[in-house]
């Protein structure tokens, strides 16, 4: 049994690499391609190595800094941003969502805008925000934030919502009051849902920073990007951005997992019995099941 | 033995439920059911579905209001019982908090209750060797059986020392060497503690198996139909079930049934 | 008298008909009241601001009213490029779910990349894609389109892949047994189960899409080489400081999402009733 589970998970890994390999050996044929054909091949797919090169590269690019360097020291002010953003758009959604769960008339009156908030291009309107709150730092973390609520109050408020009746059954027989039955069982039943949600909105936190910056001055990743591409420096500077928020994106979403593990230790038994997919599986059966007795008594 | 148990706890009075169906419609669920249950008695609510008997669990357990009639706990409303937390409820699923071990889930009323740290984590050790999980004390529910899942229910049940223990169908979905290992489990603990267990079933032989006496319910209206006592000798023994008395009473419940065939 | 608020208060609440209006009443108080607030600058007080930065609604609207040509040529093209993009990239996303469903070893891996895309900023590939287009047609138009419509569709191949793979693969417990037991051929379970089963899959991967493709669409153009489109519009207007005209087209955006949205719910209420 071990040693099945052993070859399940190394084969999975097998599958994987080959599928990056796969996807980066397409790239080659088609960057060997763009070479041959077009004159400045670097401005629309470079060679991975030539990218890889580029990082090492001690050439100066612009304020005495190499390429990396550049990109190095304008990602902490993006990730910072993109960080505060995240913290302050986690806290309001979660708030918001045990608000709408507190009051029906709240969850009524709130919950069509919050559909209408995903709407909205508020990437567009970063030169607005700034206009309003006047220091672009802020503008900068408000918006991060907006985009980043939105996910996490409307799967935190899925977790308050998918707790069975007989849980409410229970907890009422023990005649536990309103702040019991959140911070002993609605609470800790939201958790799971509440990392979807961070998990979903962590890299978004990060696409919007990014984004932002290039709208506006001042730094940041998004700024030298397109500096990079409108040629005011090397443009490899561009594809270490992409790779770079490329590598960061999913490595946010995985620390959202690291994270998770260790508030829940349940988390961590499971991850280890059944695969995700199972878990969802065992999931829909259930709900079918409740469905089934539901309509029988 | 009898004489033990005379005194009345529970008097459900006159006990009528009206639901109303989404078209609005009044839908009688139980009807004028009069039924006095004695302290420390095994009684079953026993019948087919729609028959109320888990309406009228509800209404003992103060889940549900009575449309008409009262229920009297030691002269006591169910709600004031309810207060002083005197029910242990284990439903037909075992309703376990999937985030706390097996431990930590039977020590959550006992949370709830406020007892200290140190009683808490005694009685549920205590409660663990009952119902035989001791060494899966720090598991999370979803590694454990369905069998095991629902002992840890009714570990958590008698954990708090209830005075009436309400149990909704708690072994229906449980296969049968479980169930009949679980029926033993629960007698057991059961005459250890003596409490007062209404148990509701829509099983004829398991019913007999455990209770002290059987109320029977019909459906359309639900009403009680019949009153079966069971004179079966304690401690019970599954070779019991094999004896022609045994199979007497299952035919004289069977045959109380009211409103057509089964 | 506690006794009889309470009843009140049940009453209330196990009224259906209170309970189903109230759903759309109390939304539309809020509206209301926001709309009061901003009409009457309240609103602007609490931000700290002026009419010229947040305009006040009548204005916006006046503004999107007067400009009608204006406004639809570049709605069009939005909506277009937001459009086509969906649809192209749902349907290679659904194919990509389908092979991969066929292939579950590798299938299933492929996709786990796929969905870790979601995890990559894919807009910020926008500027490249001006680059990647120089050659698709002489015309700006078409090639700033064919870029635009381009980073839609592989926002929507990576929401309905992975939607759509669940669907054709978590199937209801016992049915692939019961298919077996039928002797059916891979072919017919494929047809009369999994896809019958991906359907609402689809849907809840559309409503991740139409927002999101309707977003991208707007973000693309800010970077796309010919201005045209809404999302264009907010630029062009905020760079000129004509925050009245931006804060119209940001309206008419958010518009576009919402029909695209309701289109949607209509069409999931219609194909999905007896689910």
């Amino acid at each position: 049994m071990k040693e099945r589970i052993k070859k399940a998970a190394s084969s999975k890994v097998v599958v994987t690499l080959v599928w990056l390999f796969g996807i980066a050996a397409i790239w080659e044929v088609m960057a060997m391609r763009v070479a041959e054909t077009k004159r400045t091949p670097a401005n629309i797919l470079p060679h991975i190595g030539d990218i890889v090169k580029s990082i090492f590269d001690a050439k100066m690019v612009s304020n005495n800094m190499t390429a990396v360097q550049l990109v190095l020291s304008n990602a902490s002010d993006t990730l910072l941003r993109a960080f505060w953003g995240f913290l302050i758009g986690a806290i309001v959604g979660f708030l918001l969502a045990i608000l709408m769960k507190l009051s029906k008339i709240v969850e009524k009156t709130i919950f069509p805008y919050l559909m209408l908030i995903q709407m909205i291009p508020i990437l567009g309107m970063a030169p607005i925000i700034l206009a309003m709150t006047h220091d672009i730092g802020a503008s900068r973390i408000i918006i991060a934030a907006i985009l980043t609520f939105y996910p996490i109050a409307t799967n935190t408020l899925a977790g308050l919502n998918s707790v069975q009746k007989e849980k409410y059954e229970l907890m009422y027989s023990y005649s536990a009051s309103k702040w019991t039955i959140y911070r002993k069982m609605l609470i800790p039943a939201c958790i799971p849902y509440l990392f979807t949600g961070l998990k979903i909105s962590a890299p978004m936190a990060i696409t919007a920073s990014i984004l932002v910056d290039t709208l506006q001055g001042d730094g940041g990743l998004g700024c030298i990007l397109s500096q990079s591409l409108k040629h005011a420096m090397s443009i490899y500077v561009f594809w270490q951005i992409v790779l770079f928020s490329a590598a960061v994106g999913i490595l946010s979403c995985t620390l959202m997992g690291w994270i998770e593990k260790i508030v829940s230790p349940m988390k961590r038994i499971e991850r280890k019995q059944n695969s995700i997919f199972a878990r969802r599986k065992e999931a829909q059966y259930e709900k079918e099941k409740e469905k089934s007795l539901a309509t029988g008594e | 033995m009898e004489s033990v148990k005379q005194e009345v706890e529970i008097k459900i009075n006159d006990v009528s439920v009206t639901f109303k169906d989404n078209k609005g419609n009044n839908v009688p669920a139980l009807n004028h059911v009069n039924l006095d249950i004695k302290k420390g008695e095994f009684i079953s609510l026993l019948g087919p579905s729609g028959c109320g008997k888990t309406t009228l669990l509800r209404t003992i357990a103060d889940l549900l209001d009575p449309t008409d009639g009262s229920v009297r706990i030691s002269g006591l409303t169910p709600k004031e019982v309810r207060m002083q937390q005197k029910f242990g409820i284990v439903f037909q699923s075992p309703v376990l908090f999937e985030w706390r071990t097996v431990k930590e889930n039977i020590e959550l009323p006992l949370e709830i209750m406020y007892w200290n740290k140190k009683e808490r984590s005694e009685r549920a050790n205590q409660m663990l060797e009952l119902v035989g999980l001791k060494e899966f004390a720090n598991h999370y529910p979803g590694q454990l059986s369905g069998g095991m899942q629902q002992r840890v229910g009714i570990a958590r049940a008698f954990g708090i020392r209830p005075e009436i223990l309400l149990m909704d169908e708690p072994f229906s979905a449980l296969d049968e060497f479980t169930k009949e290992k679980l029926h033993e489990d629960l007698l057991r603990i059961w005459a250890k503690t003596n409490k007062t267990v209404i148990f509701v079933t829509h099983n004829i032989a398991e019913s007999v198996f455990l209770s002290d006496r059987v109320c029977v319910l019909s459906p359309h209206p639900g009403r009680l139909s019949a009153v079966v006592d069971i004179d079966l000798p304690r401690p019970r023994t599954l070779e019991m079930r094999d004896t022609p008395h045994f199979n007497e009473l299952v035919a004289k419940v069977r045959n109380s049934f009211e409103g057509g065939s089964l | 008298m506690r006794k009889k608020r309470k009843s009140l208060w049940r009453r209330v609440n196990e009224n259906t008909y209170i309970q189903a209006t109230s759903g759309l009443l109390l939304p539309m108080a809020f509206g209301v009241i926001l709309f009061a607030l901003w009409q009457t600058e309240v609103l602007h007080k609490i931000f700290h601001t002026d009419t010229f930065t947040l305009p006040v609604p009548t204005r916006i609207l006046s503004v999107i009213v007067d400009n009608p040509d204006k406004v639809i040529q570049n709605v069009v093209a939005t909506v277009t490029v937001a459009v086509i993009g969906l649809v192209i990239g749902s349907v290679i996303g659904y194919l990509v779910a389908i092979i991969a469903t066929l292939f579950p070893r590798w299938g299933g891996g492929g996709l786990s990349i796929v969905a870790a895309c979601n995890a990559i900023p894919i807009v910020a590939l926008a500027p490249v894609m001006t680059n990647w287009t120089k050659d698709v047609s002489k015309d700006a138009n078409i090639r700033s389109m064919v870029a635009k419509t381009l980073v839609v569709m592989i926002i929507c191949i990576a929401s309905m892949s992975v939607n759509a793979y669940r669907g054709l693969t978590e199937l209801k417990p016992f049915s692939l047994d019961l298919m077996k037991s039928y002797n059916a051929k891979r072919r017919t379970v494929f047809f009369k189960l999994r896809i019958p089963n991906s359907v609402p899959y689809i849907f809840t991967a559309l409503r991740v899409s139409i927002p999101a493709s309707v977003i991208t669409a707007v973000v693309s153009e800010y970077f796309a080489e010919y201005v045209i489109g809404v999302g264009r519009q907010i630029r062009e207007n905020i760079v000129l400081a004509q925050y009245t005209a931006a804060w119209g087209y940001i309206t008419v955006a958010s518009l576009i999402g919402i029909v695209m949205y309701v289109i949607l719910m209509i069409a999931e209420r219609i194909l999905l009733r007896r689910r």
